[in-house]
């Protein structure tokens, strides 16, 4: 082996040499382009999300949140202009953390992200021990606000805002259409998000009076290819209402079922979860993608900035569609930008207080002015309901938000109403 | 037995270069922190040190496992999550501090790995049917922290942040976190000497080569792997509780996931099953790399190419090529090539 490498003209002193050449080429000023770059930019925001690995998928739906951020700002004539850095957390906490540190030491004067509550912890803990202030675009845990944390603020309803919201919502549904179901089965995946919206469901379903009687919680696995004897199970109990705590593609596998079945409920409406929103499950399921309601925290389709936001994003991407997000991170910029505005300086402390006093009334999701309460959270968020229909998400409840009628019940799946 | 003692059977047979070497690494080890500050993005570069140094430990670990005895486990996320839970939920339900209830810790995760060990030892499950048994424990175990309300079930178990914490509640700067973690490791590094130089790791040598023929010889196979899965879980759980203090959550659904125990495999696959730098000269590789990687597919994202998944394709062509030219793992070609196993053949 050894007479290998010497014909090679290999030597140890070639490979040390070429090793420390290397890894001074590659590796060494990578983490400090971005200081190096000359300063064209008034604030650097580092944007953290999982790019890759298993929350690949969502992770690039937000950065286009954030790619849209600058032109949008311009168009609402925002001075503002940010130097947008992308970080991969590769769907990992380790990454997480490493990549906040490069994101600092490469300059940013705030970070965003990470999508992943226990990502954005490992983040947050950077951010706190550098003094830097951390925006959260998505991340519903309560603890990332209960922790203590100094530089953090969150832009995103805890679980427990989520799901109270959502279960509102689905009163104000059906009062303004007059139909109300007696039952209702919750159908939902067994992950992490999901026992957490099994757990908090029936319980707060009695406290806030719901008006129909969960008479069944079906729970199934996310990955699973098949879920007919879930959907039987549910047909059985003649449940007037379906609740589907899903992901994506088994949000696919249900309503596939459920045609296939012929169960035909009074509406299909999720509590605050996603799946039936996405622009996959509307182009894959076509005329079956319509008429089921989402109640989760949308875009103000009536807001200009939002108007401006979904004009930049059909130019710049040929696929997708507005959704929370697109929305949230694209808010998590604009949350840093205005900060900037007001604190003009790139002081972590300076920031940080001026997030503290942030409101803004102009922006892209449903709710209030977004401020933030004393532990970094912003309360003024309202969940929508968002009602598929002519396959595309479309705000119809709160009447202050909604852009049309809401349709409950929904059609059979025979109807010609659905195209 | 005396501290000549000890130190002439740690370093018999080991040239005088190849400890000169292992000083030197260990001085640059111990003056990294201050190193590391002098560099550009000095606390990213320690960021990066900490992963390193943490799955050389947790390699280590497992090395005791598969690379000494010869069991292959493909579920020691359960003994990570075992330890870092149960000292985390100690400390957020109790109050019991972490150097405290890293010995439930160790417990807990050291009967989990007896229960496995005795069942696959004394039934006769071997080989890949005992690395399903692994992987079934820590799947089980996840889906029981599911639903495991005073660990915080699925919803996760978080520590608070705490900005006067103090060492002796594991709560710190990263420069804490990364002497700890390096104490652990080099003890592991003295400690799996000391078993290898002895009559346990010869005992294992054997039981790793041929069973058969090491219990014809009269070695109570049993016994001895029972003490490696016993040993290789106390030690993992001990990685798991300095984990769960560092990044100061755990969700069941990634404390006991099976990629998290693929993990803990790749370092000392890469670097040499079986040899006590292995697992450290893997993690290097793998952290580095991976950095490198990751650090590539942002430089080609800023020319609009997205290349996300670069570094797992990475992996894969690393995983590769060490499986086609290096099966033994890159340590024993390097420890060759160094002429650092000059004097000591077939000696680990």
């Amino acid at each position: 082996m050894s007479n290998t490498i010497r014909r090679a003209g290999l030597t140890r002193r070639t490979l040390a040499t070429g090793a420390a050449a290397g890894a001074a080429l590659l590796g060494a000023p990578l983490p400090l382009r971005h200081a190096l770059a000359q300063d064209k930019f008034d604030l650097r925001v580092a944007v953290l999300l999982p790019l890759s690995g298993v929350q690949a998928q969502i992770g690039q739906a937000c950065m286009r949140g954030a790619e849209l951020a600058n032109d949008v700002f311009a168009d609402m004539k925002i001075p503002a202009k940010l130097d947008i850095m992308r970080y991969d957390t590769e769907s990992s906490a380790d990454v997480a953390r490493t990549q906040a540190e490069k994101a600092i030491a490469s300059g940013a004067h705030i970070l965003t992200g990470a999508f992943d509550s226990g990502h954005t912890m490992a983040v947050a803990q950077v951010t706190e021990q550098r003094t830097v202030p951390l925006v959260v675009n998505i991340a519903a845990t309560p603890q990332l606000t209960e922790s203590g944390f100094k530089y953090l603020v969150r832009n995103f309803p805890t679980a427990p805002m989520l799901v109270t919201g959502a279960l509102t919502l689905q009163k104000d549904l059906f009062a303004a259409t007059g139909k109300t179901p007696k039952t209702a089965v919750l159908m939902s995946v067994n992950d992490t998000f999901g026992e957490a919206m099994m757990k908090a469901i029936p319980g707060l379903a009695k406290k806030l009076e719901m008006p129909y009687e969960i008479v069944e919680v079906i729970s199934y696995d996310p990955r699973a290819k098949d879920l007919s004897a879930e959907v039987a199970k549910a047909k059985a109990t003649k449940a007037e209402l379906v609740m589907p705590v899903s992901r994506l593609n088994d949000a696919k596998l249900l309503i596939q079922e459920m045609v296939k079945q012929q169960y035909e409920p009074m509406g299909i409406v999720n509590p605050g979860a996603p799946g039936l929103y996405e622009y996959d499950f509307l182009k894959t399921m076509g005329k079956y993608a319509n008429f089921h309601v989402s109640n989760v925290p949308w875009l103000n389709p009536k807001s200009p900035m939002t108007q401006a936001l979904e004009k930049r994003f059909a130019a710049k991407y040929k696929d997708g569609h507005l959704d929370i997000n697109v929305g949230f991170t694209f808010e998590a910029l604009l949350v840093a930008a205005d900060a900037w505005l007001r604190a003009k300086s790139h002081a972590g402390t300076a920031l940080m207080e001026a997030l503290r006093r942030t409101d803004i009334k102009e922006h892209v999701t449903t709710g209030g002015p977004i401020q933030f309460d004393s532990k970094g959270q912003n309360v003024n968020i309202r969940a929508a309901a968002v009602q598929n229909l002519k396959n595309k998400p479309t705000v119809v409840l709160p009447p202050e938000f909604a852009i049309a009628k809401p349709v409950f019940p929904m059609p059979g799946w025979r109807s010609k109403e659905r195209g | 037995m005396r501290a000549g003692g000890v130190w002439q059977r740690l370093t018999e047979g080991v040239p005088a270069r190849a400890l000169a070497a292992l000083a030197v690494l260990a001085a640059l080890l111990l003056a990294a922190p201050v190193l590391s500050q002098l560099l550009p993005a000095g606390d990213y570069w320690l960021s990066i040190l900490i992963l390193m140094v943490y799955f050389a430990y947790i390699g280590q670990a497992w090395n005791i496992m598969m690379g000494f005895a010869g069991q292959l486990s493909l579920g020691h996320a359960l003994y990570l999550g075992l330890g870092g839970y149960i000292a985390a939920a100690l400390y957020a339900n109790l109050g019991v501090g972490p150097w405290l209830g890293v010995f439930a810790a160790v417990c807990i995760a050291m009967l989990a790995g007896g229960l496995i060990g005795y069942l696959g030892f004394r039934f006769s499950v071997a080989g890949v049917y005992f690395a399903l048994l692994t992987i079934a424990f820590a799947e089980f175990t996840r889906i029981l922290f599911d639903h495991f309300k005073w660990v915080g079930a699925s919803g996760g178990l978080f520590l608070k942040v705490e900005p006067e914490g103090s060492p002796f509640n594991l709560q710190g700067s990263p420069v804490l976190f990364y002497y700890v973690i390096l104490v652990l490791a080099a003890l592991a590094f003295v400690f799996c000497r000391w078993l290898l130089t002895g009559r346990l790791g010869y005992y294992w040598l054997a039981i790793r080569e041929d069973p058969e023929a090491a219990q014809a010889a009269g070695i109570n196979v049993f016994r001895y792997k029972m003490l490696a899965v016993l040993i290789s879980s106390g030690l993992t759980a001990l990685g798991g509780v300095w984990s769960a203090f560092y990044y100061k959550n755990l969700f069941p659904e990634s404390a006991f996931s099976m990629g998290r125990s693929i993990e803990v495999t790749l370092a000392p696959i890469i670097g040499g099953l079986g040899t006590l730098v292995g697992p450290i000269l893997g993690s290097a590789l793998l952290v580095g790399l991976g950095d490198l990687f990751t650090t590539m597919a942002e430089r080609l994202a800023e020319y609009g190419i997205k290349a996300g998944g670069l570094k797992q394709i990475g992996y894969g062509v690393a995983l590769l090529l060490i499986v086609m030219f290096r099966r033994e793992g890159v340590w024993p070609w390097l420890a060759h090539w160094l002429g650092f196993d000059r004097h000591r053949e077939n000696q680990p």
